[in-house]
């Protein structure tokens, strides 16, 4: 049996603007990807839906089928791993076509975060609620996402004597990459002075430092049978996911442990090494999650991310291109969406301005929670 | 020695948790200036705020009680969004991860306003805020790092 490909990819206009409801962009998304394959809704029987969690009330769901006009389907789920959820989708598609389950498989995301009445980032701070742990969180100040990866931000640079310069790194390099990018949001030119004049939101994260939340949506279409659908076809080789279950206690560190398997799984399915992998697209929310991220994962020595990060080497002409189309720093904030886009345009060729030269595979990477669920895919160019 | 402020420097009441949740005991205690938080009744073990069954030994029995309201700076922020209508603080406030004494680990905002954010690895003791109703967890640093605004201590 053939491998499980994507065949189609399609996208809305990434909005920093409020207009649009998660449902219209999610159907707009769809009707682009299988008009880039060349399918109708009718050859469709599976469709895979993925939203952002708890804070809004409009989020799409199974309703979706409906609402985006399909016909009868064999497999249609609404998927819910936080940020993991977009490439575990993408997994689950895998797995339905390779059990023969389904033909060609939808998976959409969309998010609608961007509103008339207020920022995002006041809507994120009003959202949380009052029980639990969140809520003694909320009551001791901690609102919105920024301030806790400003915590494990503080404690990164702390552990690893990094300094501001690494996080300010890695937002340059993003932004260098979203010049070549026309999706990305973010796409003037920037420099350390420009980093370090953006306004402090939680120490030591400024607002460069943080994902830029977009009204859009990303559909991918996914089939292994060489018949279906028409155009480049990139192939899934590998997945791999790891929900380490860590505690917070006394002695305890603040991130991650336990999402290489994820990658070594990926990786192992492909039959693949590390020093096989053109690009690396993860999952970055925050700038020290990029560097977190490359260490936790292995695709840096131990200790090593932030000095590559300095070196210039994650950006256009480096070693490492991470990220390649500004990410979400830079580019757009569409959870898992953001870094699959982005491998598929590239392992597709069709990068223009950002292509990176001869890039014929991709490592792809989700991550929910505060790290604590990993979702990886190894993609090649079919 | 008591470190329980009448009203709140930092919040709108709006934010107070709800004192009959799953975290109850610990409101429960702090409303008598004790930092209540659970273990695992047959082993010991320190537990998440929300576990329910304890990953050492199997035990699903939780007990809350008194620990000891000290602890070290795991890491710190300092935030500086103040969202209108939700933050009453006028300047950027600490928040620290603290690692407790008792093996658990809070997220917490200072007791007192005007409190320098204390490095990584300093100790610091715990107090109480009241925020609306509700009795929360907070850090005090040494005395000299605050300004304890006294006329408003009760
Ligand atoms: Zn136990």
């Amino acid at each position: 049996m053939n491998a499980p490909a994507i065949v189609g990819l399609g996208a809305t206009v990434m909005s920093t603007s409020p207009g649009g409801e998660a449902a219209a962009l999610a159907a707009e998304a769809v009707g682009a990807a299988l008009a880039d394959c060349g399918l109708a809704r009718s050859e469709v029987d599976g469709l895979l839906v993925g939203s952002s969690q708890g804070v809004r009330p409009d989020r799409v769901g199974v309703q979706l089928a409906a609402q985006a006009g399909f016909g009868d389907l064999r497999l249609l789920e609404h998927i819910e791993i936080k940020g993991a959820t977009t490439i575990a989708m993408v997994e689950r598609a895998v797995l339905a076509l390779r059990e023969g389950v389904v033909r060609t498989v939808v998976c959409v995301f969309a998010d609608a975060p961007v509103r008339a009445r207020g920022s995002a980032g006041s809507m994120y701070a009003h959202s949380g609620g009052n029980s639990g742990v969140r809520g003694l969180e909320r009551a001791s100040g901690l609102l919105g996402s920024v301030p806790t990866y400003a915590l494990l931000a503080a404690r990164w640079l702390h552990v690893h004597g990094g300094a501001a310069e690494d996080l300010c790194a890695v937002a340059l390099a993003a932004r260098a990459w979203a010049l070549g990018n026309p999706a990305a949001v973010q796409r003037t030119p920037l420099d350390a002075d420009g980093y370090h004049a953006s306004p402090m939101v939680a120490e030591p994260l400024r607002r460069l430092d943080c994902a830029r939340p977009v009204n859009g949506a990303v559909a991918v279409v996914l089939a292994a049978d060489p018949g279906v659908g028409e155009g480049a076809r990139v192939a899934v080789r590998g997945t791999g996911r790891a929900h380490p279950v860590r505690r917070r206690r006394t002695g305890a560190e603040s991130w991650f442990g336990g999402g290489r398997p994820a990658v070594d799984s990926a990786l192992g399915h492909a039959g693949m090494t590390r020093g096989d992998l053109d690009l690396i697209e993860l999952y970055d929310p925050f700038t020290v999650v990029t560097l977190a991220l490359l260490e936790e994962y292995a695709l840096c020595l131990p200790g090593q991310a932030g000095e590559l990060a300095r070196a210039g080497q994650l950006g256009p002409g480096g070693e490492l291109p991470t990220n390649t189309g500004g990410g979400q720093l830079s580019g757009f904030y569409l959870q898992g969406m953001t870094p699959l886009h982005e491998a598929v345009v590239q392992l597709r060729g069709a990068g223009a301005e950002r292509q990176v030269p001869g890039a014929g595979t991709a490592l792809v990477g989700g991550l929910g929670g505060r790290s604590d669920h990993h979702a990886c895919l190894v993609l090649e160019a079919a | 020695m008591t470190t329980t402020q009448l009203t709140d420097w930092l919040l709108a009441p709006g934010l107070a948790p709800d004192p009959a949740d799953s975290l109850a005991p610990l409101y429960t205690g702090a409303a008598a200036d004790e930092l209540h938080l659970p273990h695992c009744a047959a082993c010991g073990l320190a537990l998440e705020l929300e576990q329910r069954v304890c990953d050492g030994c199997g035990g699903a029995e939780v007990i809350w009680r008194a620990v000891a309201p000290a602890g070290t700076v795991h890491s710190v922020t300092v935030v500086h969004r103040r969202e209108p209508g939700l933050v009453l603080a006028e300047e950027p406030y600490p928040v620290a991860d603290i690692e407790l004494a008792s093996g658990h680990r809070l997220v917490l905002a200072p007791v007192f306003p005007g409190t320098a954010p204390p490095a990584i690895g300093d100790p610091v003791a715990i107090g109480f805020r009241r925020l609306g109703e509700v009795a929360v967890p907070g850090f005090t640093t040494a005395p000299a790092a605050h300004d304890p605004y006294p006329e408003e201590a009760s």
